[in-house]
């Protein structure tokens, strides 16, 4: 337990001070973010003839409302902390990766329905649209990352369930 | 088959007591950051006393108020003010950890839950009151700038510093702890008992 203490802690701190560094910001994070704005945008305009998009903006043509996705919104420190978590759990490297990398996507979806709901709440009311934006979303991001790491420390253990867990 | 039972007894749990526990956060927050408040007044206080004249309670935010007046953009001495410069800081930007908290530990079947419960407050209050000053620092550099980060004879933290101990209080902190917390206190639990059975 201690170990895994130790390399969560150390590799948590390591990413997470890489990403605020300004190149690192520069060349990876706002790129990645303008194409999670690209992509919600991708996903609005089919459906839905009132929203226009410009770079890293979505907005309403009526209303005139508009969110602009910026870096803390694109789900990487998410991504940072479930890294950490599956690096620092004892197991075979292509099962980190492989963990890393489907985690990576159930983050980044839950992320892009985030910000497509809050678009559409912030429309309808300002309001909601700070609450849910503020704490509700990054507690049900966490909780994402939370379920993934479960379920990948459950896909290591083989699902065998110990005699508790059959009489719960 | 059964672990799946628990998976999803756990996240049916969750997405019933997520709401009401945040509304009832949202609700009693004011009252809850009052002692956080109130501490990290004292520090900032003594840490600063040329720099910071109070942090006191507003709601849910906490208003921290300078030893400084403001004219057309620029600092100037109290004195020759009109008024005193203050800022508001949004306290439950730190705070949401408890309602996120009490959701994960209530929607885990367990044998017990009260004092568990009350020693994961006990746990999770510390990490609000250095969240709190460490917003305080970001507001204090961010609009104080130069008169903050060198006051002669004080030692302020550098501002790299400062501006990522806000980052990770405020992007990782309130929901990283309580998931932490939860995960710990939760390992007997039949959710996570033979999932962690491996290590």
């Amino acid at each position: 337990m201690g170990r895994f203490v130790t390399i969560f802690v150390v590799v948590l701190l390591t990413l997470f001070t890489l990403e605020m560094l300004v190149p690192v910001q520069e060349h990876v994070i706002v790129p990645f973010t303008a194409m999670l704005a690209q992509l919600s945008a991708a996903l609005i305009l089919p459906f839905d003839s009132s929203v226009v998009a410009y770079g890293k903006v979505l907005q309403f043509v009526d209303s005139g409302f508009a969110v602009s996705i910026e870096a803390g919104c694109n789900g990487v420190e998410a991504t940072i902390v479930l890294i950490a978590a599956i690096v620092a759990y004892p197991a075979s490297w292509r099962a980190r990766l492989v963990a890393i990398l489907l985690g990576f996507v159930a983050i980044q979806l839950m992320n892009l329905l985030r910000i497509i709901s809050l678009f559409y709440l912030g429309n309808w009311n300002t309001d909601v649209f700070t609450w849910i934006h503020l704490y509700l979303w990054p507690a049900l991001i966490m909780l994402d990352v939370l379920i993934v790491f479960v379920v990948y420390l459950r896909y290591l253990s083989g699902g065998q369930a110990t005699p508790e867990t059959v009489r719960g | 088959m059964v672990d799946q039972h628990h998976l999803r007894q756990f996240l049916i749990y969750v997405f019933v007591l997520l709401i009401p526990c945040f509304a009832v956060w949202t609700i009693a927050s004011g009252p809850l950051a009052i002692p956080a408040i109130g501490f990290v007044n004292s520090i900032l206080t003594q840490w600063f006393p040329d720099t910071v004249n109070a942090l006191y309670a507003s709601g849910a935010k906490a208003v921290l108020m300078t030893e400084f007046g403001e004219k057309d953009g620029n600092l100037i001495p109290l004195a020759s003010a009109e008024y005193r410069l203050g800022f508001e800081v949004n306290t439950r930007i730190i705070s949401y950890s408890l309602p996120f908290y009490t959701t994960l530990h209530f929607a885990t079947q367990k044998t017990e839950y009260l004092s568990s419960y009350l020693w994961g407050l006990l746990i999770l209050y510390p990490l609000i009151v250095f969240g709190l000053l460490c917003l305080c620092l970001r507001e204090l550099m961010v609009n104080l700038g130069q008169t903050f980060l060198t006051q002669p004879g004080v030692f302020v933290p550098n501002a790299n510093v400062i501006g990522i101990l806000y980052q990770f209080c405020v992007l990782i902190v309130p929901t990283l702890a309580p998931a932490i917390l939860w995960l710990w206190q939760s390992r007997q639990s039949p959710l996570l008992r033979s999932a962690l059975a491996k290590s």
